[in-house]
């Protein structure tokens, strides 16, 4: 009986040993996947980085738009003067 | 017995042993994965913090055009009134439905492009008070497509018809004529319709035209020879010389276009003639014949003068 069950034993680790290299190399190689994908989304993170250093123009198209806002009511004021109501 | 367990043991150490290798060098890629994230995570902060402000001020810009957009649909409100939307929807289609949704009003759109060109629907809409929508949306045009504002004047009917011209006015800055004087005085290159007339040669002023075509067309036949010619042949207008002897007008000729009762009326007057003789002091009926009776003149002028004019005229004998 003590003998039936140590041979039981050996080949359930016998069996196990080759279920846990595979689920290990899974690990491994997703693991080992992330970094170049890090190192993608680096280089687009610098480049958006970059490409928002346009951003401060936008101060100046909100001054232009203004102006032009403007210059658009006095011209809807003189409309308003110079043609006659409905 | 002892083979069993050395067994065991051995296949207890293969496992500790894949472990170890594929959790360390799962170890070492995690560490990778780190140092990249560190650096990513910092570019990440620089974006965050440059695209910080941009939604205020795209804010501030979408509010700005917002404020214009309103001014000039309440501005197009007032002076098209409900035409409005159908002046939106001729120009930007589809958006006379949302232009009356964003100015809380409910109706029909009716496209004033179909009905007029653009620019024809709203000078008469500013102008005249149009008739937008006379036609059918879905009926053809009413317009002319070649003379769409000749079109559109024929809307509304004039005097002389849609080719006629306001007179010039009497009275006023513009008076007498408001117009250029023609180039070709007493000739019409065109008649009432706009057509072309064509030159027909100049017939000699001794010949006398047929009855049919004076009494059909007398505007037509140029009067300009005879008063181009007046001009040259009055008194006032030539050098001074003798002056042949005035013809006698028929007594009851009260004409006041005859030139030859013009020349010899100021030629028969006593200031154009040679200077009268000094009257004497009693008044006497030895004077010339055309000087009347002193009595019978109330005006402040030298009473010589003015009754000797008196009388001596065409139309006083």
């Amino acid at each position: 009986m003590a003998d039936t069950a140590l041979w039981l034993m050996v080949i359930v680790l016998i069996a196990v040993i080759p279920v846990l290299v595979v689920l290990l190399k899974g690990v491994l190689g997703a693991a080992r996947s992330i970094p170049p994908r890090i190192d993608a989304i680096a280089g687009v993170a610098a480049a958006a980085s970059q490409d928002l250093d346009a951003v401060v123009i936008l101060l100046t198209t909100q001054n232009y738009i203004s102006q032009i806002i403007s210059s658009v009511a006095n011209y809807g004021g003189s409309l308003n003067v110079a043609l006659p109501d409905y | 017995m002892e083979i069993q367990v050395a067994l065991i043991i051995l296949l207890v150490a293969l496992i500790i042993a894949a472990l170890a290798i594929y959790l360390i060098a799962t170890i070492l890629e995690l560490f990778k994965i780190n140092a990249g994230l560190d650096v990513v995570l910092a570019k990440v902060g620089e974006i965050v913090a440059k695209s910080a402000p941009v939604n205020g001020v795209v804010d501030a810009i979408n509010g700005t055009l917002a404020t214009g957009r309103d001014l000039l649909e309440n501005l197009l409100l007032v002076k098209a009134g409900p035409d409005s939307a159908g002046l939106v929807e001729s120009l930007f289609p589809g958006e006379g439905e949302r232009f009356l949704r964003r100015v809380g009003r409910t109706g029909k759109v009716v496209n004033t492009g179909t009905v007029y060109t653009r620019g024809v629907g709203i000078l008469a809409s500013l102008g005249r008070g149009a008739p937008i929508g006379a036609g059918h949306v879905k009926g053809p045009a009413v317009r002319d497509p070649q003379y769409s504002t000749t079109a559109a004047s024929l809307l509304y009917p004039r005097p002389g018809g849609a080719r006629a011209r306001p007179k010039s006015p009497a009275v006023g800055s513009n008076s007498p004529s408001q117009y250029e004087a023609a180039l070709t005085p007493g000739s019409r290159p065109r008649d009432a319709q706009g057509r072309a007339v064509e030159s027909e040669p100049a017939e000699p002023p001794s010949s006398t035209p047929p009855a049919a075509s004076s009494a059909s067309a007398p505007s037509e036949q140029a009067p300009a020879p005879e008063r181009l010619s007046a001009k040259g042949k009055r008194p006032w207008e030539q050098s001074p010389g003798p002056l042949p002897p005035p013809p006698s007008p028929p007594p009851g000729d009260d004409a006041p276009a005859a030139p030859s009762r013009v020349s010899s009326a100021r030629d028969s007057r006593p200031w154009e003639q040679s200077p009268p003789p000094a009257p004497s002091s009693g008044g006497t009926d030895d004077a010339p014949p055309p000087s009347p009776p002193p009595a019978d003149d109330d005006a402040p002028a030298p009473p010589s003068r003015v009754s000797s004019a008196r009388g001596s005229r065409p139309w006083e004998r």
